[in-house]
């Protein structure tokens, strides 16, 4: 394997791995605040491309690519906060609400995906990029789309965790996710901040799915994989820190990168699943995360 | 120690037999190959959902890899007949083998994991397994799966001829053995485990279950019955593709188990049969019916957890109530004279309290009056022989429990508990103008009793009880101060069969004998109800409270009972009456049972008539006392 192949692989692998930091953040801010795994996060990322498409393309609204983004984003914002009103919020202090929720959003990942079918049809459509081209950087060729998405990627990420860490608002959405009752002692609105971080999540899995629109062809399973792969990078990460998915979605990227190379395209979730579980077993709360006594 | 009948002398025998009867004879009636396919999909996946219940409802254990069995079962059936050349009645039981291999490897990681992990874990593996069947498709045929498999045949005879009769028995069959199989395991010592770890997981350890043990069974078992569905689903549609792997299929199974009921056998089962037809019939509606699937998993989740199931109990106790509400207000006109000539002519009359219509008995009379209390279960007239003795020197005066004898059924969430049951007996002695009677309570009177005299709203000249244990710390005084007899189970069990009113009636009173019989007739009267909720209620009552009355001392009281009670836990009342600054006397009736006051009526007579007469000569030293300037 010659330098080029290997800077190739490097390059696909972090291409791959901010993607998936963008698609695995909802559902490790959901884990980590309110508990629970949410299944209909790939039916978010769909719906994020489709209105991305309505919005922006000449075939939609016509309003441009960029306005069509911040309009999906917005919207899949209010998406999240109806979805956590509907299909978490009556579940919230039962007992059984871990089940109970993959149950709901389960049920809510189908009733999006299939209403998605019924607005735009089966037809596979593409959101045209914003940036047509390629570009060369010292040994690496990249499609000027790639490059826009990891520029706006990493501003995205960078912006989020100053929110998370400086304002007071993502204070409180880390303080309720820290410990519940004591931020509800604190004077916090433990359901606002519950569904505002619902919204969140839904709103960056929508530009994860305007950004994934226009690099791959959009159907309305299109969020499938994404949400396996996002499970997968959770799982691996853990939700300790926030930087912790993060970290693990350039692993799993570059993993994934390699093992496209050497063992091929079709072992290459079954890779990434059996490494998942290996992590499951032996130290289920992540790669990047504290020790706990019990899971 | 828990009560359980066989099946064979459950209520559920009948209508299992009739449910049976009727899927046996309906191909006669459904000809149509169509219905018949539906059919046979129901028993199908009546069995995977009640085997999934196993593990996700019983066990509590999210394995979510059920559907990954199914397709291991399917495909292990195909890739057997297909490379192996196996014949199809063989791969069928080795799709059940290798599925519950398969699980016992799923056990693996779940035997450290809790909770939201097991559903990640389980995912994964299922994942693995549909990436590892998609890549070989040399072997699996990749993502359009294995087709043409041969169909069950027997001898020439295809199962397909005759509009698949052949396939709709034997899906019948497989139905009947999968759920023989899991009711077995539920009810075995292995079910109690695995519902013993689910509800409450370090009690269960403590006493003994293997939590690692019990899991890896949990899986296997559920995995038996599905891994042979899926082989049987193979040699029906005659394909294995990897569809069945998919969110969309787990999806269907999840609704049937919910929307059935979950942790219940029958739930399931029976809404396979709805759910199966359900989508069928909206199959045309394309994406909206996935959206209406939807939507009815999260309604049915939302607003009725307990599924169809839940329905169909609250609907046999609709029935219930109104027979018992029927025969009350036939007995109250046909028999009133009977009831009246056997409680030695007492009037009964009809008393409205804020707990319903309450029948009492009343011998009237200026004497020294005796409110007698029965148990649960029973009825007034059960102190019958009282009121013939000893109705020459005191006024009786006893009446039905709300959901018993002749009183009306009560509204279960308020007039069913001792509480409740006191209230009453504090408005009888109001209504009939009864002063300072000595209370006799039996059994669950005894506890009326008790609360009745620590309300201290209306004064009691004395309390005696029969068969009851005072309790400070309930539940756990309730365990030690009785024996946790099948027959004592009973006593909160909503629905008797005819075996277990016989047993009750006759080890409460008396086995059943032309005395005894119309105590035995009485009881399938009551309120089913009543039982469930008195007993589940039974932690609202102040215990503590009667408890320091009784040690207070002030009350005449004493403890009648049968010497051979067979509810009773001897020791506790031992103990308790030898405890310090205890002052009441506890007497035991020989051959008395639990009913000493009817069994062995005279020694009883005698000894309550001098506890009586020392009650109410000490109210009367009170009276005066409080009198005198």
């Amino acid at each position: 394997m010659d330098l080029q192949t290997l800077v190739s692989i490097l390059e696909s692998g972090a291409a791959l791995g901010i993607l998936y930091a963008l698609m695995a953040f909802g559902l490790a801010i959901v884990w980590t605040t309110l508990g629970i795994f949410n299944f209909a996060h790939g039916a978010f990322i769909a719906t994020g491309a489709y209105l991305a498409w309505q919005f922006g393309n000449a075939a939609g609204f016509g309003l441009g690519y960029w306005a069509g983004a911040i309009l999906a984003v917005l919207a899949m914002f209010a998406l999240g906060v109806v979805v956590q009103t509907l299909l978490v919020r009556p579940f919230e202090r039962h007992r059984d609400i871990v089940l109970l929720t993959v149950i709901t959003t389960l049920a809510g990942a189908s009733i999006i995906t299939n209403l998605l079918n019924v607005i735009w049809g089966p037809r596979m459509k593409q959101i045209e990029p914003a940036l047509g081209g390629e570009v060369t950087v010292g040994l690496v060729h990249v499609r000027s789309q790639e490059l826009v998405m990891v520029v706006v990627v990493a501003a995205t990420l960078f912006a989020i965790g100053w929110f998370l860490l400086r304002t007071p608002l993502g204070r409180s959405m880390r303080a309720v996710a820290q410990n519940r009752e004591a931020a509800q002692l604190m004077g916090l609105d433990v359901r606002l901040l519950y569904a505002l971080t619902f919204g969140l999540a839904a709103a960056v899995a929508g530009l994860a799915g305007v950004f994934i629109g226009s690099i791959r062809f959009m159907s309305p399973t299109m969020g499938d994989d994404p949400l396996q792969k996002a499970l997968v990078v959770v799982i691996l990460g853990g939700v300790a820190r926030f930087t912790s998915s993060i970290y693990a979605a350039f692993a799993v990227g570059i993993i994934e990168a390699f093992s496209t190379y050497f063992v091929g395209l079709y072992w290459t979730p079954a890779v990434l699943f059996g490494l998942m579980i290996a992590v499951l077993i032996i130290k289920p709360e992540g790669l990047f995360g504290r020790r706990q006594r019990s899971v | 120690m828990r009560y359980d009948p066989p099946f064979h002398r459950t209520n559920g025998l009948w209508p299992a037999l009739s449910i049976l009867a009727v899927l046996i004879g309906l191909p006669l009636f459904v000809v149509d190959p169509y219905t018949r396919h539906l059919l046979v999909l129901s028993f199908i996946f009546a069995a995977v959902a009640a085997s999934w219940d196993l593990s996700l409802g019983f066990g509590g254990l999210f394995n979510f890899a059920h559907g990954a069995l199914f397709a291991v079962g399917l495909y292990s059936f195909a890739l057997a007949v297909k490379f192996l050349g196996l014949s199809p009645w063989l791969a069928i039981p080795l799709g059940g083998l290798v599925a519950m291999i398969v699980a016992a490897l799923i056990a693996l990681p779940v035997l450290r994991l809790d909770g939201i992990y097991v559903i990640l874990v389980t995912i994964a593996v299922s994942q693995l397994l549909y990436q590892v069947t998609v890549s070989q498709s040399k072997w699996t045929g990749g993502t359009s799966g294995i087709v043409s498999l041969p169909a069950l045949r027997v001898g020439d005879y295809s199962f397909i001829r005759d509009g698949k009769i052949g396939y709709y028995y034997a899906a019948l069959l497989l139905l009947v053995l999968a759920t023989t199989f899991l009711y077995g395991v539920i009810r075995s010592p292995l079910g109690r485990a695995i519902v013993g770890l689910r509800d409450h997981k370090y009690f269960a350890i403590a006493r003994g279950v293997s939590e690692a043990r019990t899991r890896l069974l949990t899986l296997v078992a559920s995995a038996l019955f599905t891994g042979i569905a899926g082989a049987f689903y193979g040699s029906y549609v005659r394909v294995a593709s990897p569809d069945v792997f998919g969110l969309s299929f787990l999806t269907l199974i999840l609704s049937i188990l919910l929307v059935g009921g979950v942790a219940t056998l029958w739930g399931p089962i029976v809404s396979a049969f709805v759910m199966t037809f359900l989508s069928e019939a909206i199959v045309g509606l394309g994406p909206w019916r996935e959206i209406i699937m939807g939507i009815v998993i999260v309604l049915v989740v939302s607003f009725y957890p307990g599924g169809l199931w839940a329905a169909v109990q609250e609907l046999r106790e609709r029935i219930d109530t109104g027979r018992t509400a029927m025969l009350v207000s036939w007995r109250r006109r046909m028999q009133r004279r009977t009831r009246v000539d056997r409680m030695a002519g007492a009037e009964e009359f009809l008393l409205a309290t804020r707990h319903g219509c309450i029948a009492v008995s009343d011998t009237g009379g200026d004497k020294p009056a005796i409110l007698l209390l029965h148990g649960n279960s029973a009825c007034k007239e059960a102190f019958a022989k009282q009121f013939a003795a000893l109705k020459a020197e005191f006024r009786l005066v006893a009446f039905d429990l709300p959901g018993h004898g002749v009183s009306d059924n009560g509204d279960p969430e308020t007039s069913y508990n001792v509480i409740a049951y006191a209230e009453i007996a504090e408005a009888v002695i109001e209504a009939r103008g009864l002063h300072r009677p000595v209370v006799f309570g039996w059994s669950l009177g005894g506890y009326v009793g008790l609360e009745l005299a620590a309300r201290a709203k209306v004064p009691v000249a004395g309390l005696a009880i029969c068969g009851t244990s005072p309790l400070t710390v309930v539940p756990d005084d309730f365990a030690a101060g009785y024996d946790a007899s099948s027959h004592l189970i009973l006593a909160s069990k909503q629905y008797f069969t005819r075996a277990e009113a016989a047993a009750y009636a006759g080890s409460a009173t008396a086995p059943k004998s032309a005395e005894s019989a119309y105590l035995h007739r009485n009881l399938p009267r009551t309120d089913g109800r009543a039982r469930v909720y008195m007993m589940t209620k039974l932690p609202v009552v102040n215990w503590p409270r009667q408890m320091r009355m009784l040690r207070d001392g002030k009350l005449p009281f004493a403890i009648i009972n049968g010497a051979d009670d067979p509810f009773l836990n001897r020791g506790y009342l031992l103990a308790l009456c030898r405890s310090e600054g205890w002052s009441h006397p506890l007497v035991n009736i020989p051959n008395g049972k639990h009913a000493p006051f009817f069994n062995t009526p005279q020694t009883f007579n005698e000894i309550f008539l001098s506890f009586c007469r020392q009650a109410f000569a000490a109210a009367e030293g009170q009276d005066a006392r409080a009198t005198r300037p």
